[in-house]
């Protein structure tokens, strides 16, 4: 047998069977991987022709769709891997939630794939506003308004984002450093953190009747199955998710275009300058509580206390140490509960802003 | 092969038929074609799909104005939707809700001192805007008003300076009342398209645009575009003969609103006239003969001979910057302008100011001159007629459409009878009415 190649040297030797299959973990997180990787690599060309500065910003954009050879094709898949990435995301943490993957001594890792799933949250916001549109200006200035409301830290967040008294120059440079630099650095920081602990929790969650750090299943007399499956299996598999991944992306930049809008008119007389204020697709659910609660209310307090709610899980709804890798666990009722409830109703919010 | 092997060279081969796709649409990408006009200073691409479009006009070249800078829009977006987005006036920059923005400005159509060559104030003013005219009448008529002095219009219109004795201040929107008698609610219903606001009839022989562009961009009769633009459909009817101002206006472009037919107060409606196209295998002069005036005119011949331009002047068209009351008003060449009477020759004016509105006119026709030096036929309001010049035995006329020479007969000398205290047109049209020849 030849020796394991430099990807399979990525993975653990063997991987439990049962856990390893597609349907259990869907290949959200390795998917999330790839899709950043992506990002990466179509975001590193898009800075070369992007200038950050209200005149030009709309502009460059344009050069890159429409002037620059390929430009087009990297502008498409920078944005659908973005919004593949959300989704993905967003799926992984209910696979994890749903299957009890982060009871203990997962609750950590938990916690570092929340942060990511937030860091990732605002780099597409970041990454929205660069478009420098009329829609992702109302987008902008609904977002800015929004940090203000927050109590005490309101003014001194703004000034951070926005880079002084009003939207200029200086809010472009501060957006293009936070999306370029000052949050997917940490992102990639946080993404090899969470795939070590992985690693260190004892490997993919899977089922066991005692804690993982007790070494390997295979010791313990349970009629749990212990059929391992070899990295390189493992690495095949992932391979030709990789591939069906990649063949969508590619799909769907040849075919769907990322949007634009027409250029921020800053001529124009104030307040048709925004033809209409459309958050971007994954902050609809804010944007329909923003139309129903105060701006405090549907912009900080109800998503920031979503947040600590999903962020506390393991330490508040299921503190079980039972039930890992065993979809809608007994153990983790609640928990599952509230987290269908959250995504239940941000889909329903998503739903009616796009209906309505 | 292993199975994992099939699955593997089976998606490798759709993805580099999806590669081969990005490829497939990079080559198919058009040739950008980028202009910097010199106005803006700003790249624009709209040429990349517009190759071949006319430039509108000689005092408009495209290397100094470019599109965006009329036309607004995304100059730099290559997709039609998102491009044409924000234009102003769609299609029209000159439509009357954006010409200020399109055609104004300090340096532009609106931005001399002079009453008169604030264009954009004269056209909103006149009554081919206003409509104030039809208005007045239909109102008064039906005793929404109790004379016939302007009170309303299409839209709300001020004047500061009034220059006339029949210029009113302001006219306010025309909406009868719940209490107006039926008829001026049918009059506001069915009568308000014939103004330069409105959109034409979509119909053979009304094709038009709005503002400025209803006259100054000529449309053929079937309302289809003959130019080199390959985005202009050719097929679909409703765009100008060609992407191109002109000052050199055809009857059959005035003819677009005027003698297509009458009003009838009783149904309160308008009544296409019935006689068009007319019989086939008609000569070109036939044709003019035929379409120029509907049956029931009274005009000579010189009235389709020439265009309406020859006669018609800018102040008449595009009015003086007063808000009028009526038309009459406003309109005021006789036969006799050019003509002259027994008594008296026509009134001839010599160009010495280079840069005299004579001059300036002509700069904008392709088809006559004026030099300093010139003697022209000037109009008792002090119009100038540059295309009518008296070369010290004769006048002679260039037509300001085609080009064409006339010998201007005078009445001075002529076998004319007339009396003199009776020169308006309409006792000329006693004597020297012309007989259409082809009837439909």
């Amino acid at each position: 047998m030849s020796r394991p190649n430099f990807f399979e040297h990525l993975h653990p030797p063997t991987i439990p069977a049962r856990e390893a299959r597609f349907t259990y973990t869907f290949g959200l997180g390795g998917m999330s991987l790839l899709l950043y990787l992506v990002l990466i690599v179509t975001g590193v060309p898009l800075m070369f022709v992007y200038v950050p500065t209200t005149a030009s910003a709309a502009k460059s954009i344009r050069s890159i769709t429409y002037v620059a050879p390929y430009g087009w094709l990297l502008r498409n898949v920078h944005y659908w891997a973005a919004v593949l990435l959300l989704l993905a995301l967003g799926l992984h943490l209910l696979r994890v939630a749903l299957s009890g993957s982060y009871k203990k001594p997962r609750q950590f890792n938990w916690l570092i794939g929340f942060i990511i799933l937030l860091l990732s949250l605002l780099l597409s916001f970041s990454g929205y506003v660069l478009r420098w549109d009329v829609d992702t200006f109302g987008a902008l200035t609904v977002g800015v308004n929004i940090v203000r409301e927050i109590p005490l830290l309101g003014e001194w967040l703004y000034g951070l984002v926005v880079g002084g008294p009003f939207i200029g120059d200086a809010t472009v440079v501060r957006f293009y450093t936070w999306h370029t630099l000052g949050l997917s650095i940490p992102v990639i920081t946080l993404i090899g953190w969470h795939i070590f602990r992985v690693r260190r929790d004892g490997g993919i969650s899977h089922q066991s009747l005692v804690v993982s750090h007790q070494s390997t299943v295979s010791n313990h007399p349970s009629p749990i199955s212990k059929r391992r499956i070899s990295r390189r299996e493992l690495v095949r598999r992932e391979g030709i998710a990789m591939l069906a991944l990649l063949i969508l992306l590619l799909l769907l930049a040849l075919f769907f275009d990322a949007p634009l809008a027409p250029p921020v008119d800053p001529l124009a007389v104030p307040g048709t300058a925004v033809s209409k204020i459309e958050a971007p697709w994954f902050f609809l659910w804010i944007q329909a509580l923003l139309r129903r609660l105060p701006p405090l209310w549907a912009g900080v307090i109800i998503p920031l206390v979503t947040a600590v709610i999903l962020a506390a899980l393991p330490w508040t709804l299921d503190r079980s140490e039972t039930g890992t890798a065993v979809w809608f666990n007994r153990e983790g009722r609640l928990a599952q509960v509230v987290v269908l409830l959250i995504a239940g109703g941000i889909i329903l919010l998503t739903m009616v802003e796009l209906g309505g | 092969m292993n199975n994992y092997q099939k699955i593997a060279a089976l998606l490798g081969f759709v993805l580099l038929l999806v590669v081969i796709g990005t490829v497939v649409r990079q080559l198919r990408q058009p040739e950008i074609v980028e202009i910097t006009p010199t106005l803006s200073g700003q790249p624009e691409l709209c040429l990349t799909c517009h190759t071949g479009i006319e430039e509108i006009s000689a005092s408009h070249p495209t290397e100094a104005f470019g599109c965006v800078l009329c036309h607004g829009g995304d100059g730099l977006a290559l997709d039609a939707d998102l491009a044409h987005a924000t234009m102003r006036g769609g299609r029209n920059p000159s439509a009357l809700d954006v010409v200020q923005e399109s055609c104004g400005g300090s340096a532009c159509h609106s931005g001399f001192a002079e009453d008169g060559r604030d264009h954009i104030h004269r056209v909103l003013t006149s009554v081919q805007g206003t409509y104030a005219g039809a208005i007045a009448q239909t109102n008064f008529a039906f005793g929404g008003q109790p004379d016939l002095t302007a009170r309303y219009g299409i839209y709300a219109v001020q004047d500061d300076v009034i220059t006339t004795e029949t210029g009113v201040p302001e006219l306010l929107p025309f909406q009868p009342g719940p209490d107006a008698p039926p008829p001026l609610h049918e009059f506001a219903d069915n009568c308000q398209y014939c103004h330069l606001t409105a959109d034409p009839l979509a119909q053979d022989y009304y094709y038009r645009a709005t503002g400025c562009a209803s006259c100054h961009v000529v449309y053929e009769n079937d309302g289809l575009y003959r130019g080199s633009d390959p985005t202009i459909p050719k097929d679909e009817p409703g765009h100008g003969r060609t992407h191109q101002l002109t000052t050199a206006i055809p009857y059959y472009q005035c003819n677009h609103c005027h003698n297509r037919g009458n009003y009838s107060l009783r149904q309160m409606s308008f009544l296409e006239r019935d006689d068009l196209p007319g019989p086939d295998n008609l000569s070109a002069q036939e044709q003019r003969e035929l379409e120029y005036y509907q049956p029931i005119s009274q005009f000579t011949l010189c009235e389709w001979e020439l265009d309406c331009v020859d006669c018609h002047t800018n102040g008449e068209v595009m009015g003086d910057g007063d808000i009028h009351s009526s038309q009459t008003e406003i309109q005021y060449i006789q036969c006799k302008t050019c003509h002259g009477t027994l008594t008296e020759m026509p009134n001839l004016v010599t160009i010495e100011d280079p840069e005299h509105p004579a001059i300036r006119s002509a700069e904008l026709n392709p088809h006559y001159s004026v030099a300093v030096g010139d003697t022209v036929i000037a109009t008792e309001k002090g119009e100038t007629f540059g295309w009518v010049k008296w070369d010290g035995e004769k006048l002679l006329e260039t037509g300001k459409v085609d080009g064409r020479l006339y010998e201007v007969p005078l009445v001075q000398g002529s076998a004319c009878q007339q009396k003199p205290d009776e020169q308006e047109s309409s006792y000329c049209h006693e004597c020297h009415t012309y007989e259409r020849t082809v009837r439909p």
